[in-house]
């Protein structure tokens, strides 16, 4: 019964995989791996139940949380940089006029 | 074992995303590509039991390493472009032209604005900008008020003067013609003869 829920996970997995193979857009590839980080942990969750080991479990709750973390620094950067691109000419205007 | 094979079908993703990684050519996309692989291989680590591994590649692998990456790509991979604002802005089609060439390239175009002709020599010379755009004749000549002459219209293009030689020979090979005018080997040729020991000394440095 669990060997099938994990054939179903791996299966779910794929998908974001070709996702975040096939598109061209930053942030569609960022969402692939939202969804990759948030389903490979909980694959570890699963399997800790399944193996009935505590120590798998506490380190897929740890990289549950810490993935995501990830992905907030990783997007803040990313976002930076475009804001940085689409206001480039309003910034240094605005930098013109303190002087 | 009958755990068998679902670690098979699982290891088997680890070389999946390896691929994915080396054969993406945006950076920004392979810095995703890399949190992606981190995950994969995280779950793997996890499932073979070394669980400190797999937290140590979550925590170190993934969330350091790209943030640390993304702040380096980010810092590097661009042009900056000194420019005199407000009185000589850079017209719009050669940004545009400029940005696409450098897009082509990975690359994203910064700009720095300067207040006069002296600062962007300086900021050029102390190689704080890598290229600077420079009005064309009749706007520098109006600026530092002397007569006007008749001009050809390559004249009164603005000139763009790239001090890397990397990107000077991919925006003389790529960028289309009749925006502007690439300065080579005698840079500033609108300044004075008092000036020629800065314009020699810069050109030495190409």
């Amino acid at each position: 019964m669990m060997d099938w829920v994990l054939l179903a996970m791996i299966l779910a997995l794929l998908i974001p995989i070709y996702e975040a193979c096939q598109d061209e857009d930053i942030w569609q590839k960022m969402l692939a791996f939202a969804s990759i980080a948030t389903k490979t942990s909980m694959m570890i969750l699963v399997v800790s139940v399944l193996r009935d080991d505590w120590m798998i479990g506490v380190v897929g709750v740890l990289i549950l949380s810490v993935g995501n973390a990830a992905l907030m620094l990783l997007a803040h950067v990313l976002r930076r940089m475009n804001l940085g691109r689409m206001n480039l000419g309003r910034m240094n205007l605005g930098r013109m006029s303190e002087r | 074992m009958p755990e068998d094979w679902y670690m098979v079908a699982i290891a088997a993703l680890l070389p999946l995303t390896a691929c994915m990684l080396v054969l993406q050519v945006n950076p920004y996309h392979a810095l995703v590509i890399r949190g992606i692989l981190g995950a994969v291989a995280a779950l793997v680590y996890a499932l073979f039991g070394a669980a400190d591994v797999a937290l140590t590649e979550a925590l170190v692998g993934t969330m350091l390493s790209i943030t640390l990456y993304a702040v380096a790509v980010r810092s590097s991979m661009s042009m900056r472009l000194g420019v005199l604002e407000p009185q000589a802005d850079p017209p719009e089609s050669l940004l545009m032209a400029l940005r696409e060439v450098l897009r082509q390239h990975q690359m994203r175009l910064e700009r720095v604005p300067y207040a006069n002709l002296s600062a962007l020599r300086a900021a050029l010379e102390a190689q704080e900008i890598h290229a600077a755009c420079i009005p064309g004749l009749s706007v520098a000549q109006s600026m530092a008020e002397e007569e006007s002459t008749p001009l050809s219209q390559a004249d009164r293009l603005p000139h763009l003067q790239i001090r890397v030689r990397r990107l000077h020979d991919i925006m003389q090979a790529e960028l289309p013609p009749g925006q502007t005018r690439l300065i080579d080997t005698a840079p500033f040729n609108l300044a004075k003869s008092s000036d020629i020991s800065t314009a020699d000394s810069i050109g030495g440095q190409l």
